[in-house]
């Protein structure tokens, strides 16, 4: 707390630790909203470049002479039935992730997907959508795709066409098949497909000599481990957050990295508006900062190896301290218990956490996160069990049986392989050569292969292994089918055709098994149909799932191996983490996955929604941590686990663990393509097979080097600094509040605000007609930033690059700014999602040399952007900082397929041309022009703009506010409503909401908005 | 050095004066300078003249298509054909099977019809000339104008009586915004909007007004009615 007093911002939200310590960096980024002059792109082709394009714009004039190019009108020949050209439509699909599943509803223009949308028919979804299915799009349209059938011969790559890869590949296949599949590996991604799943089967029958294995780097199989300890059988563990008052988190990502993050952040914000009734209540005990951790109400940062040791103190507390009962059969878990009560003491949070489980019995949750090992997971299982919360807030489905775990299947693989019993190896999907544990040395062994397939969407690092490259079919271009989570049977129906003739996992074992390449759309049907409760083929398709659950058989608890396994675990010496034995722990990237989507140019720009890098990983220092290893933000330092030794830049991040230290998967790429190559640092490096979650053992040793991170962490720096002194009388941007004080004062937010009386310097507008505003709810923002790219897919945003980001210069409309509040090492944090907040007295507009920016009749402030000649001053005099300048041509000499993706309903910005968030008015104008069409009102919730209809949470809502009835009208009037920057009188349209806490009384000496610790 | 040097500017011409040979071109530029603002007028005609906003641009079209037979002396409804004009952003021009809808009976056998028959036959697309073509960053609604009540002819002029489809209107914005300021002009019956040369049975102006104010139509003239 010392550094906060300094600056005398106590109980301030900050930003960044410049911020706090008001670093000349960060004074750069408040100072000047464009920090870098304007200059001529600085790379050595740009002369010739210029000369390049300056050649080219005059032939073309004198071509086009003074009437433009003549264009042609070409309509179908035959038109299908019911469609418009120029007309959008939606058709259900899904898209799945590692076995995981995305139930989408995808816009189609004339023929191609432009974007992605959750289902909101779908449990799972309801309407929201992840940040992998909404860029697939880019993935899509990506030039890089592979196009061709490559054979290596002699270490070099040929071109063949995909009838010759088709017929070779029929050849060694048959020869196969004749031997029983003897020498035959296939190593397959994770896939919840029944289709997949039947093929698996009539391999395993038909090709008995053959092995099969299923690998994942980012693997929920801890998880799946335990269940067959506890229940006999894999089990699927479905969390219900949203009929929990009270979560305890253990290393477990629920809002995040879950098979059903999206119903998860639904339910869980649901239990969080205060107004419609109790507030929930959430404990996280995790090393980094997830997304999770940031909503909690108390956190707990501690290193991952030793959260074990908290889950079984959790339960010494619950069931020595406060007796709970066990029952019948369990007794012999107690010396276990005994044995770590008596090792360590009970921390306070510890104590509070168990009473809150006990005052709400069957309606908690303790869950656990899928890096923790086996038996803290069956922990878990019995923690639930014993407080009454299984059926209720965790059930426990079928999953279907599979041998190895990931982890055991590729390193059984590699063995097979080293020992030369692999003469052929199909690899359907996935780049084992980049993500497979170091120590397995994967790329070496498959050299050794005779003859090796892999099918992939690019020519990666394993295709560059592999005899034969097969190009993929893109899952918008494929027919599949999946099964959820809750065991839901769905089909993926393609938006387009494969753009490359790429083929689907499931054809390539058709062809491997029957000789002949059957299509996928015959495979999907033929177990559609066999499929009870899929119903008629057509209305699967048009729905996008089957209705009808399939019925499940009731787990039961295996009493002796939840008893061994507790056993197992408690009696187990604790890991000690400490200064000299620092922790490394493996975490998935938010962006990228495991580094699938490393040529995602959306997702590669998109700002970490804690550390706020982007085009990078880094490893990740809590602050005291990197102050004792004498490391700071931006060294780069040599990490060393054993033998091995990785490069890695320094984040320190606020709030994360001590002695532990986080680097994701998936950076570091060598052949993802031109977008993902040599971004990053490569943590598979470091990862070995006996250790794939959290290692112990690591050495930082520092290199004195320094690698520039390109954060948009201060950039649109809003001048709180300079107004301190103010400050201290008016709210800060982010208010927020805990629950006992809204109960005392439900109006708290709006007198946080103290300025004298507001007078307009403007003649205001009378609101007549619409006046479209909007809420955004602080409470339940998890900033997930599913927003972020929903709106970039939607406005045509482009990417810039991480050089032009580390000026400043990224053009994402909207922003996720994460503040932390308090002590440094275990902060408090808040997202405010910001874009332009649309003033009814709006600055921009009153400097604007040309009329570029005004109002129209709605009160948007919209952009004319041909009228815009650049000068920059209405970005100059936002106080919002939400304005975003053209400092290039983003959208010139772009190959033609990547140009699919744009929207049409969106013009393309040129150089030169200021751009802001629209309110998405392409929608609004479709919405009101439909409506007078049938000659009625629009409907309240009928106009939603991209960024409010993916919102995992709903935390954004919008509409008229010239509606006394709409939803929009009475947030705006309710309690929590407060205006960014009131005392300015811009009369914003967007109100946020302010942000409530649940801390627990019990520890309420630090719970103002501290986490207890 | 010499003390006498002459200073080179001696030598030269005077800075001050215009030199003699300006006289010859004395009455050139003078003319020139009376004639600049007949000029600029002249550019500023040209530039708003029909040539320069395309109107009566008339492509030949890949197929000999006729309006006037058609829609004319056959009396086709547009919607026959435009099938989206009601419903959609975009008119829509007929796919092939349209056309043969028809064709494949009359006039099966002619020679004008080749191209037709052979894109039904070979799922190929006609690729017909576009005539009216909006910048790229306009928006234009087809069905948001239909729907209201502007007539086609209002935009495209007599059809019925093109033999080749030419532009009929300039498709400038200040054209777009003289109709969005005061639409009473253009208002017809809904059941009127794709009749050639109607006649109403009284007065535009009292028809205009009272369909305006019944159908609640109000065009707005904001940027972001066609500009998003």
């Amino acid at each position: 707390m010392s550094s906060m007093n300094q600056n005398g911002l106590d109980h301030n939200y900050w930003r960044s630790l410049q911020e706090l310590s008001d670093e000349p960096e960060f004074r750069r980024f408040l100072e000047g909203e464009f920090p870098e002059p304007a200059e001529v792109p600085t790379d050595a082709m740009s002369r010739r470049r210029f000369l390049q394009v300056m050649g080219a714009s005059v032939a073309m004039a004198s071509l086009v002479g003074c009437r433009w190019p003549q264009e042609t009108i070409v309509p179908f020949a035959s038109r299908p039935e019911g469609v418009t050209p120029g007309t959008a439509r939606r058709y259900a699909t899904v898209m799945e992730l590692a076995g995981a599943v995305s139930p989408l509803l995808v816009t189609s223009f004339d023929g191609r997907p432009i974007k992605v949308e959750g289902n909101p028919d779908h449990p799972l979804s309801q309407g929201a959508c992840d940040l992998f299915a909404q860029a697939g799009l880019l993935e899509l349209y990506d030039p890089d795709r592979s196009r061709h059938v490559l054979e290596r011969e002699g270490g070099r790559p040929r071109r063949r066409s995909l009838g010759d890869g088709e017929a070779a590949a029929a050849a060694a296949f048959t020869a196969l098949r004749a031997r029983r599949g003897a020498g035959l590996a296939v190593l397959s991604e994770a896939s919840s497909s029944p289709t997949f799943a039947a093929l698996r089967g009539r391999l395993r029958d038909e090709l008995p000599e053959a092995a099969w294995y299923e690998y994942e780097p980012v693997s929920r199989d801890n998880e799946r481990l335990a269940t067959g300890l506890a229940f006999g059988e894999a089990r699927r563990v479905r969390v219900d957050p949203g009929a929990a008052r009270v979560l305890a988190c253990f290393d477990a990502d629920l809002l995040l990295d879950h098979p059903t993050a999206l119903r998860n952040a639904r339910g869980f914000a649901n239990g969080r508006r205060a107004e419609d009734g109790e507030m929930n209540r959430l404990y996280v005990v995790e090393s980094d900062l997830s997304l999770t951790g940031g909503m909690a109400d108390h956190r707990v940062a501690m290193p991952s190896l030793e959260i074990p040791r908290a889950l079984y103190g959790l339960a010494a507390e619950l069931v020595l301290g406060r007796g709970l009962s066990l029952p019948p059969g369990y007794e012999s878990v107690l010396p276990a218990l005994e044995h770590v009560r008596a090792a360590g003491h009970a921390p306070a949070w510890m104590g509070a956490m168990a009473g809150d489980l006990l005052a709400h019995r069957g309606e908690s949750l303790v869950a656990v996160g899928p890096r923790q090992p086996d038996h803290v997971h069956v922990l878990a299982i019995l923690l639930n069990e014993v407080l009454g919360n299984t059926g209720r807030t965790v059930t426990y489905g079928p999953d279907d049986q599979r041998g190895l775990s990931h982890g055991a299947a590729i390193a059984t693989l590699a063995v097979t392989m080293g020992k030369g019993q692999v003469q052929s190896l199909v690899i359907l999907g996935g780049n084992p050569v980049h993500d497979a544990p170091a120590d397995l040395d994967f790329g070496g062994l498959l050299d050794r292969v005779a003859e090796s397939w892999h099918l992939s969407l690019f020519v990666d690092e394993t295709s560059q292994h592999c005899r034969w490259h097969l190009p993929r079919a893109h899952w918008l271009e494929s027919w599949h089918d999946v099964r959820d989570h809750d065991g839901r049977y769905a089909v993926a129906q393609p938006l387009i055709a494969p753009l490359y003739d790429g083929w689907t996992p499931a054809e390539l074992l058709s062809l491997l098994l029957d000789g002949v390449r059957r299509p996928a759309h015959d495979l999907v049907r033929a177990t559609a149909d066999r499929e009870p409760g899929a119903g008629d083929w057509e209305a699967l398709l048009h729905r996008g799932f089957a209705a009808a659950l399939p019925v499940e058989k009731a787990a039961a608890l295996d009493g002796r191996g939840v008893v061994a396994a507790v056993r197992r675990g408690g009696m187990a010496k604790p890991a000690e983490v400490g200064r000299e034995n620092l922790e490394l722990v493996f975490v998935r990237d938010p962006s990228l996955h495991d580094g699938r989507f490393a040529n995602n140019a959306w997702l590669q720009e998109l700002p970490d929604f804690m550390t706020k890098l982007v085009w990078d990983n880094a490893a990740l220092f809590g602050v005291s941590t990197a102050a004792a290893l004498d490391v700071a933000h931006g060294d780069v330092v040599e990490l060393q686990l054993g033998e091995r030794r990785l490069e890695a830049a320094v984040y320190v991040l606020p709030g994360h663990a001590p002695w532990s230290v986080s680097l994701s998967l998936g950076h570091g790429r060598t052949a993802a393509g031109g977008v993902g190559n040599g971004t990053g640092f490569r943590a598979y490096a470091l990862r070995n097979s006996s250790a794939l979650d959290a290692a112990a053992g690591l050495k930082v040793v520092r290199t004195g080097r320094s690698h520039r991170l390109a954060t948009t962490q201060d950039h649109h720096a809003i001048d709180a600094v300079g107004m301190r002194e103010r400050e201290k009388r008016s709210r800060s941007l982010v208010v927020s509040g805990t629950l006992a004080e809204y109960r005392e004062h439900p109006d708290f937010a709006a007198h946080r605000t103290h300025h004298p009386p507001l007078v307009s310097l403007w003649k205001e507008r009378p609101r007549e007609g619409f006046a479209w505003g909007m809420t955004i709810d602080l409470s339940t923002c998890i900033g997930c930033n599913a927003c972020v790219v929903a709106c970039q897919a939607e406005n045509n945003i482009p990417v810039v690059g991480k050089d032009q980001v580390a000026k400043g210069r990224e053009l994402h409309w909207l922003r996720l700014d994460r503040y932390f509040q308090g002590d440094p090492d275990a902060p408090a944090v808040a997202h405010q999602p910001v874009a332009c907040v649309h003033c009814e007295l709006a600055p921009c507009e009153q400097v604007c040399p040309v009329n570029a920016t005004m109002h129209n009749e709605d009160g948007l402030n919209v952009m004319a952007y041909n009228r815009c000649v650049g000068t920059r001053y209405c970005s100059n005099n936002c106080p919002y900082k939400v304005r975003r300048f053209n400092w290039f041509n983003f959208n010139s000499d772009i190959p033609d397929v990547r140009k699919l993706v744009y929207n049409p309903e969106v013009t393309l910005r040129s150089r030169g041309v200021m751009e802001k968030c629209t309110y998405c008015v392409q929608r609004i104008e479709t919405v009101k022009i439909d409506a007078k069409n049938e000659g009625r009102p629009v409907r309240d919730g009928e106009v939603v703009t991209a960024c409010q209809q993916t919102c995992p949470t709903q935390a954004i809502v919008f509409g008229d506010l010239n509606d006394p009835q709409s939803r929009v009208t009475k947030l705006t009037t309710g309690d929590r409503a407060y205006h960014l920057l009131a005392e300015l009188n811009v009369k914003p349209r967007t109100a946020f909401l302010a942000r409530l806490r649940n801390p627990n009384p019990e520890l309420a000496e630090s719970a103002d908005g501290h986490p207890a610790h | 050095m010499d003390s006498q040097q002459k200073d080179p500017r001696r030598d030269g011409p005077d800075p001050f004066r215009f030199p003699k040979w300006t006289n010859a071109i004395r009455l050139p530029v003078t003319l020139a300078a009376a004639l600049a603002p007949l000029f600029i007028l002249g550019l500023l005609y040209l530039l708003f003249s029909p040539g320069a906003t395309s109107v009566g641009y008339q492509p030949a079209q890949p197929v000999p298509y006729s309006h006037q037979l058609h829609a004319g002396l056959l009396g086709i409804d547009c919607r026959y054909c435009h099938t989206g004009v009601e419903t959609g952003a975009a008119a829509t021009l007929p796919p092939t099977s349209v056309c043969m809808n028809c064709h494949a009976t009359v006039r099966a056998q002619s020679e004008k019809l080749q191209l037709v028959r052979e894109s039904f036959a070979t799922g190929m697309p006609i690729p017909w000339v576009r005539v009216h073509d909006l910048p790229d960053f306009v928006y234009f609604d087809h069905s948001a104008h239909v729907r209201r009540g502007v007539g086609c002819e209002s935009c495209h002029g007599r059809i019925d009586k093109m033999e080749v489809v030419r532009q009929f209107a300039g498709l400038n914005m200040a054209w777009c915004l003289e109709c969005h300021r005061d639409p009473v002009p253009h208002l017809r019956p809904e059941d009127a909007v794709t009749v050639m040369g109607y006649v109403p049975d009284e007065p535009q102006i009292e028809l205009g007004r009272r369909l305006r104010d019944a159908r609640h139509i109000t065009p707005k003239t904001d940027c972001s009615t066609c500009h998003r």
